[in-house]
Parts: C-alpha cells; structure tokens; sequence
C-alpha cells in the first residue's frame, strides 16, 4: 500500500503568478526514502508542506494511506495536527523556551502519554540520536548538529507513519552533513519509516535516497532510482542537473561544429531514418577518455581532435578542459592527465555512453537501443 | 489467465473514469466551500474579524466622523447656515478658509505652524548632525555618555521645556510668579518670553535627538570602503564629505526632517504654554480653542486640515525610504569606524556637546527644579529655599495649602494616570499582538492587509486631532453607546486607537521575527490552536508583550494632546493636571508635576531598555 498519494496536485498563490506545483502525480510507497530533488524555486518544498497540510491545495487531491487528506472536490481538509505526519524543518524550529527534553516530549504531552511510558520513549530516542546528555539544556546552547537531532528526536518520538524533512542538512558543515547522512540512513533502517526527503544538493539524493523525484517549475520531471536518473535521465533538465562537473551537451544545429556530434547523427540518422528529431547530445565528463592521438582511439568511438586549454586538479582527479571548433568540453580523469595545457589530443566516447534528447529536450529512447547494440558489434 | 485479463481493463477504466471526475476544475461551490473549510479551520481568521470590527469602531468610524461635522450644519448653528442641522453645507469650509476670521482660524495658524516647524527642523538638522558626527566619527571626549545624555530630551515631555522656558524668561505680560530674569531686574521683551522663537527653541532642542539616532545609525552603518576608495583616488576630506557621505547620507537625513514636521504638526503643549499669552497660535491650539469654543464644524475643518497635512507627509516620507533604498549603504566588513582625530579641535568639540547637553537637559531640569524648592524666584540666599511646596502643610495660600506630595489631586491624578494608561496599554499591546498574529499568519490575505492599514491610520491623524474626532464621536449617545464624555472610558479607547500604529507594528514585526517554523512543528507533531498559543507562541513572545505595553505606557504617561481634549477634572490624569496648574498659575506646584512626569517617562524608558534589551531607536516615534 501507498503511503503517500499525490493526484494532479496543484498550487497557486493567487492569480497571476506561475503555479507553484502544476499537476503533480507523485506515489510514495510505504518504507520508501524518498527524495525531492530540484533547484530552489521548483516547488519540491511546497510539495512536502502540502503533504504536511501546512498549505492546502488550490487542486488536486492528496491521501495519506486509506484517509484522503484534502481534496477540492470533496471540499475536504484535514490540518497538520491531524495527518500524524512527523516534520523536520530546514531552521530545526526548537522551541527556543523550552529544554531539550520538554522539546523531544512535547507531542507526547500532548497525547497525554502517561509520565513512564512517555520517559522511556523520550530516553530511548535519545539515545538512539546520541542526544540524552543534553536533557536539561535549551536549543540555543546546543551546535547545529546537536539541534539537528533534537528536532528529529521530537518527531521520532511520537512514531509517525511518515517523516518529512525540508533540507535539513543544508545548515551543517561538510563532515557534520556526512555523519548525518549515514545516521538518517541508520534511522531509516531502524524506525522503518516512510521518509520524504527535500533537498537541491545531488550528492545528499543520490547517497539517500531510495527513489528519487526530480522536480522543475512545479512539475516533476523524473522518479527513479538514484541510478536511473543518472544513467537514464528523461530529459536535458534531469541530465544537465544531475552530475558535476555538469554533462556536456553537443547542439544539433545545422552549422554544428563539433565532429563528434556530426559523427553521432550521421551514425544515428543511418539506422533511425532521416526524421529521427534529434536536438542535442549529452555526454558525462566520466565517460570522455583522451588519447594522445588519432590513432590511440579505439574502433568505434566518437571522437574529435581538441586542444587542452585548461588542467584543474581537484584533489584525487582531475577536470581536463578541451577546445575544439571553439566548444569547450569537460572531461574527468582519476589519473594525472600526461597532456599539457596547449597539447592537442584526441577525445572519444563509446556509443553507449551518449544520451540523445529530442528537439523538445525529452530523452530519444530509440536511440538508446540503437547505441547498446553499437558497442556489442 | 482469463479473469485477469478480463479484471485488468475494468479496473483500468475504472481508475480512468475517476481521473476524468476529477481532472474538470471543481465547481465554485465546491470551491468555495474548500475555501471556508480551509479559512474557517482555525479562530484565526475569526479573530481577525472581530479586530477588524473592533479598529473599524475604535479608529475609521471617528476619523469619518470628525470629518462628516466638517461638511454638515451642527446644532446651533441651522440660524447662522439657514440650513436644518445635519444637512449638508460649506459653512464651515468658508469660515475655515475664506471668512474675515479665517485669518485667525486657519491661515496665522498654519503660517505659524509651518515656521515653528521649519525652523526647528533647521536648528535640529545642524544641531543634530554635527552632534551624531562627533559622537560617530571622531574621537571626542566621552562620545558614549553623550550617545545616550543626549537622547535624553526625546524622552521627556517637549513641554517640560515649555515650563522651564517661562520659568526663567517670562514678563510682566503674565500675572503670578514673576520669571527669574524678571526678579534680577532685566525684563525680556515678549519676543524672547513668548510665541515663535522659544517655541521654535524648544521644539529643536526636543527633536534633535531623532536625527542624532537616524544619521547617527546611518552614518555607523556607512560602508567605510566607500571612502577609502575614495581617498585611494585622491579626495581630500572635504571632497569626501561633500561629494561621497552627504549624498548618501541624504534619505536618513529626510527622513528625520519628515519625521519632526509630523511631530511638530500635533504639537500642543509647548505652543499652548508659550503661545497663548502672546496669542500666538498654532493648528494644535486653533482646534483647541474651536473646540473649547463649540465650534464643532470649524474644528471638523481644522482637524481634516491637520489630517491631510499629515498624510501627505507620510507619503512624502513613504516615498523618501523607497528612494532610500536605491543606496544600500550596509558593508559588511566594511563598516569599520575609524573616527577623525579632531587635534586641537577635540576641547572645543566636547565643550559644544556639553554646551548642547546643558541647553536642552540640564539648564531646564535644574531651573524647574529649583523653583520647587524657592519661595522667590532667582534669590539664591538660604532663606529662600524651602521644601514646603512638595512636603509643607498649612500654607498661607488661598488654595494649594498642602506641598504638592501632600496634595490628594496629585495622588488622584497619579493613580488615574497609573490606571488608565496602564489599561489602555495593556489592552493595546495585547490588541497589537493579536494583530500581528492575525497579519501574518491569516490565510484571508485582504484581512491581514485591512488590518494592517487600518491600525496604522492613527498615526496619520495627530493626536490632538484624533482626540477631536473622539470628542465629535462619544460627545453625545449615539445608538446604544451612551455619551462617553466625561468617562475615563473615552480616554482609554482614544488611547488604545492611538497607540495603535505602534502596538501593531510591534506584534506584527514580532510574529515575523518569530516565523512560522516552531508553531508548525508544534502543529505537526499535533498540538491544536489553543495549545500553539498556550504552549508555543505567548510563552516565546512575553517579551514583545512586555515592549509593546511598557513602550505605550510611557509615551502614554507623557502625552498631553490626546487628554488634554478629552480629560475633565475627575479624570484629570498628570499632564492634565499640571496644566491646570498652570492655569492657575501655580508655577511650583505644576513644575513639581512636570517633574515627576519627567522622572517616571526617563526611568521607565531606562528600565524598558534594560528589561527588553532594546534600542531606544527602536522605540523612536512612539
């Protein structure tokens, strides 16, 4: 059963302005960990605060489990208090005037949960988030990472069905982001939990997330997996999002420059027919390898000469920048690159590492099978 | 294999047939029926309402009132307008502005007013700038004591001033107590005792400390990189100055400038102890003399006059702060002072800064001072001093037979002060949370937006002529409400209305800070709306509360415009009962009122700032 239903939700904030969230569609299924991913502004937080009930629809309809939640059509809206929703704020929200623990047991004060139980409870969330030597100190005397977990222990601790969390990792620091992620994994594991994550940052949704949903504008533009999203991305949005360094996408215009593109097409049109629509090429830096030259380049890869114009070492590996016809095209290497800055070189990619989009940006999946097939020949 | 296929496009249609009801927009009963469900959830919005209502009754309704005497014939007056009372006419209008008295009414009175004001703002503008310059920029001696000494005319009643002025300065043009120049033999002329020159003084020295605070905090918050690089580039100091920091520093300065004309618009006491013995009239005292005349239409005219005035200030000021921000001048590391060394200027420098400090707070807080304490004015020999005026008993006067400590009128009028004050700033710090609370939190965005206008329309309308607008309002029963009169129940409302625009501005600012964040966790993990309030959000907001009473309570305590309309003598509250001291020439006694006044306004604003921890820039205005 799905834990969560979202059926055509939309949101606007009053006429005039662009929907916050147009005709979104989302499932999550229960014990998922799910991730809504996008860039500020695309909506992904107004979709969890609808979720929670903070704000209410302008259309659509959204039910938690059997229980519809609020819907239009029905003139039905259940408030936050009601949903049994477990929410993290991106600013933590501890309540600045009470201890840690008259925070962690605040919703089980109001479930009138009697003083035992509700200690045991208290203590053995806070043991498990590491938290329970700061029982009797208030919010601002703790770091961000100690609040972090008091406002994660104060919603486990009433055992929601599901737990929201509005980027909450985006106030800590490199290291303490680390150790959060893998205790959210753990708690995850542990409480069995339905989670919806939100977050813009690609690394927190790739590490996390069991499925991940993609959002643009308001509307969504891909659910997969982590893998699916990278390796398969459904559009030039998702793919130019996702990954850093950012793919390179080679423009199928009619004065294109760059060899690569026009080998591809020419490769592509030939088994696809001259109406194949195609509008750009996405290749991953990862995927781009560079030879000395010509003839170091392996059968069957696209490749084009380039000059290298730019070495950036970013400890570990290496972002190699190489112009060609003006086009500058970013690879990545996990070994120092033998090139010099002004060496010319070849760079090439095996077929099934491209990703061909259509005019209107949307993934060419025709191509995809046609591309696998190259690389076995 | 059979079932399955036939099973899947059932329920593949099925789901299909309820996309399709739900896909066509609801229809708009449907919607509207969300919409209130949705508006209606919490007593948010209901709450708001009734605040609405409450400010429509306490605030809008005597505003149009006032107004409406303006334009309609008043009882009385049907033989002079050949008009029945409450139609329509121009009467008023024409006398107001066209009439051989208009001169009197109107037009000397705005003449007035607006050269009190400019001079004032004058004086203020170069007093001020060049004070908050030596306190922000320079190394003058003891800038911190003088960053707060000098604030502290503002937090005194401008007509404190107004007492110690004739204390010292008046003639023989006035009977009683002669003044301490009179006694020593020189006699001022009337020019120097009375009218627009001391009044035009003490008002600058009164309002100073607003452009002290605004280009001060300006001028702290100058990005000083913006002058370092001018300086890189070859300005000298002067060039810096012109052409770099007073163009910038130029919004901050306006608005001080509009700030003090609008304060100097409502301004009552001083020119009505500095002015009425010379006739010397201002709009302030030309409404008081119409109402305390029953001239109701002319008042309705001049307090519409004083109105507009006022609004299109505003506006003016409206307009200067969105200018304003054209320049953002905040640096971040920037805003390094480094203060000018003044060399040899530095004695000099402070000897000017005290030289202003003793004008404006020590010369006339020790003057009335000392005049409680002597039986004949400006006779220093030590016969002459005597407590007997705030302890003695037994006195051979006609009346005011006991000091003034001894006299039950004051611990009347303390109490009534204490009291009614007191309600009506608890009520409207309360009212101003509620407000603000609804402002930002309602889902009906046009009632956060009626509430916020309608409670901030006070402060367009100054107090003297919102407590006009009380009087033409409650004067007589109006349906169900009986004539408040007289009640310390109209002076509790009018101050509620006119503490207003700061109370809400304090909630509404307050519940910003606050955000939205702990209530909708507290909501989230299920706490419903009462518990939110009870729980979450006055627990985290005592503090604001406390601002938003203490700060009313003591510009209440020192206000005069709004009781001096609205105060009989059973309500006679502080201010208005050292005024009626003054009337009746009782100087000690009323300097001794005027006094305490002074020390319980300065040390409660002490204490507002200590208990709170906020700036008295902050607070400016109220």
């Amino acid at each position: 059963m799905p834990a969560i239903i979202l059926e055509n939700a939309n949101k606007s904030y009053g006429a005039g302005s662009p929907n916050a969230v147009s005709n979104l569609d989302l499932e999550i299924a229960n014990g998922e960990f799910m991730c809504l991913l996008g860039p500020s502004g695309c909506g992904k937080t107004t979709t969890l605060r609808m979720i929670a009930g903070l704000e209410n629809l302008s259309g659509g309809e959204i039910r938690i489990g059997e229980r519809v939640v609020d819907s239009i059509s029905k003139g039905l809206f259940v408030g936050p208090e009601k949903r049994e929703l477990g929410l993290v704020f991106q600013s933590y929200a501890l309540w600045p005037h009470l201890t840690i623990e008259r925070n962690t047991d605040f919703g089980l004060r109001l479930r009138k949960v009697p003083k035992a139980e509700r200690e045991a409870l208290v203590t053995r969330v806070m043991k498990a988030l590491d938290i329970e030597k700061y029982r009797g100190r208030y919010p601002s005397q703790l770091s961000g990472g100690q609040q972090q977990r008091v406002a994660l222990a104060r919603m486990l601790v009433v055992n929601p069905g599901v737990l929201l969390l509005d980027e909450p990792l985006s106030n800590l620091d490199a290291r303490l982001r680390l150790e959060m992620r893998a205790e959210l994994k753990r708690i995850h594991a542990e409480f069995g939990t339905t989670i919806v994550f939100v977050t813009h940052d690609q690394w927190e949704a790739m590490t996390l997330a069991t499925t991940i949903a993609v959002m643009n504008e308001g509307t969504l533009q891909q659910m997969g997996t982590p893998n699916d999203i990278y390796d398969r991305p459904a559009n030039r949005f998702v793919a130019e999002f996702v990954g850093s360094p950012p793919i390179n996408i080679f423009e199928i215009g009619d004065a294109s420059h760059d060899v690569v593109g026009r080998h591809a097409v020419t490769f592509l049109t030939a088994r696809l027919g001259p109406d194949a629509d195609i509008g750009s090429l996405g290749l991953r830096p990862e995927t781009i390898q560079i030879a000395g030259s010509a003839d170091a380049v392996p059968g069957g890869s696209f490749a084009d000469e380039a000059v290298v114009t730019g070495i950036l070492p970013t400890g570990g590996s290496w972002i190699v920048e190489l112009t060609s016809g003006g086009k500058k095209t970013f690879a990545t290497a996990n070994e120092a690159p033998r090139q010099k800055v002004g060496d010319t070189v070849w760079f090439h990619v095996r077929p099934a590492a491209l990703h061909v989009f259509s005019r209107d940006g949307q993934r060419l999946e025709r191509a995809d099978d046609v591309l696998a097939q190259a690389a076995v020949q | 294999m059979t079932t399955g296929n036939a099973v899947a496009p059932r329920r593949e249609s099925g789901r299909q047939v309820a996309r399709a009801n739900a896909i066509p927009s609801p229809a708009w009963t449907c919607r509207l029926r969300y919409r209130l469900r949705v508006a209606l959830r919490e007593p948010t919005t209901i709450i708001g309402l009734f605040a609405a209502l409450l400010f429509a009754y306490l605030i809008v309704v005597p505003v149009v009132s006032i107004l409406r005497d303006a334009v309609t014939v008043q009882f009385g007056d049907e033989r002079r307008t050949a008009a029945e009372v409450g139609s329509l006419t121009t009467y008023y209008l024409s006398r107001a502005f066209t009439s051989p008295v208009a001169a009197n009414l109107f037009w000397q009175p705005l003449r007035n007013t607006l050269m009190v004001a400019a001079g004032a703002i004058g004086i203020a503008v170069v007093v001020g700038t060049a004070i908050a310059w030596l306190i922000c920029r320079t190394d003058m001696f003891a800038r911190q004591w003088f960053a707060t000494a000098l604030i502290v005319p503002y937090m005194l009643p401008a007509w404190t001033f107004a007492l110690a002025w004739t204390t010292l300065f008046k003639n023989r043009t006035v009977g009683g107590q002669a003044g301490w120049m009179e006694s020593l033999g020189f006699s001022p002329p009337d020019w120097l005792a009375y009218g627009q020159v001391p009044i035009t003084l003490i008002l600058a020295l009164h309002y100073a400390p607003f452009v002290i605070l605004l280009f001060g905090s300006a001028l702290r918050r100058f990005d000083s990189q913006l002058e370092d690089s001018a300086r890189v580039l070859g300005a000298g100091r002067g060039a810096i100055a012109l052409k770099i920091i007073l163009p910038l520093m130029r919004p901050a300065l306006m608005s001080a400038v509009v700030l003090i004309f609008a304060k100097c618009l409502g301004e009552f006491g001083v020119a009505y102890v500095l002015g009425l013995p010379v006739k010397y009239d201002v709009l302030a005292t030309s409404l008081y003399r119409s109402i305390g005349s029953r001239q109701t239409g002319v008042a309705g005219v001049i307090a519409g006059a004083i109105m507009l005035i006022g609004i299109i200030t505003i506006l003016i000021d409206a307009y200067l702060v969105r200018e304003a921000q054209r320049f953002v001048t905040v640096g971040g590391k920037g805003a390094m002072n480094r203060p000018a060394r003044l060399g040899i200027w530095r004695w000099p420098a402070t000897g000017f800064a005290a030289g202003v400090y003793a004008a404006s707070v020590g010369v006339p807080l020790l003057t009335l001072f000392l005049s409680t304490v002597m039986r004949v004015p400006a006779d220093f020999s030590w016969s002459n001093f005597t407590l007997d005026y705030w302890i003695g008993w037994n006195l051979p006067t006609v009346a005011m037979r006991t000091g003034i400590l001894l006299s039950p009128d004051l611990w009347q009028a303390a109490f009534n002060t204490l009291w009614i004050v007191g309600l009506a700033s608890t009520c409207s710090g309360l009212l101003g949370i509620i407000t603000g609370y609804v402002v930002v939190r309602t889902p009906v965005r046009p009632l956060a937006a009626v509430l916020r206008q309608v409670t901030f329309m006070p402060y367009l309308v100054p107090g003297i002529a919102f407590a006009a607008a009380y009087l033409s309002l409650f004067a007589v029963p109006r349906g169900p409400i009986p004539a408040l009169y007289g009640t310390s129940l109209i002076l509790i409302l009018a101050l509620i209305a006119d503490q207003m625009p700061y109370a809400s501005r304090a909630g509404i600012s307050a519940m910003m800070q606050l955000g939205r964040d702990p209530e909708e966790a507290a909501q989230v993990v299920g706490a419903g709306w009462l518990a939110r309030m009870r729980l979450v959000v006055v627990p985290i907001q005592k503090g604001s509360l406390m601002t938003g009473i203490l700060l009313p309570f003591i510009s209440g305590i020192k206000g005069l415009s709004l009781f001096v309309m609205l105060a009989v003598p059973s309500t006679d509250v502080l201010t208005t009962f050292s005024m009626r001291l003054v009337d009746y020439h009782y100087t000690q006694a009323a300097n001794a009122v005027v006094l305490i006044i002074a020390a319980i306004a300065y040390f409660g604003t002490l204490a507002a700032q200590k208990l709170t921890k906020t700036n008295l820039a902050e607070g400016l205005g109220s």
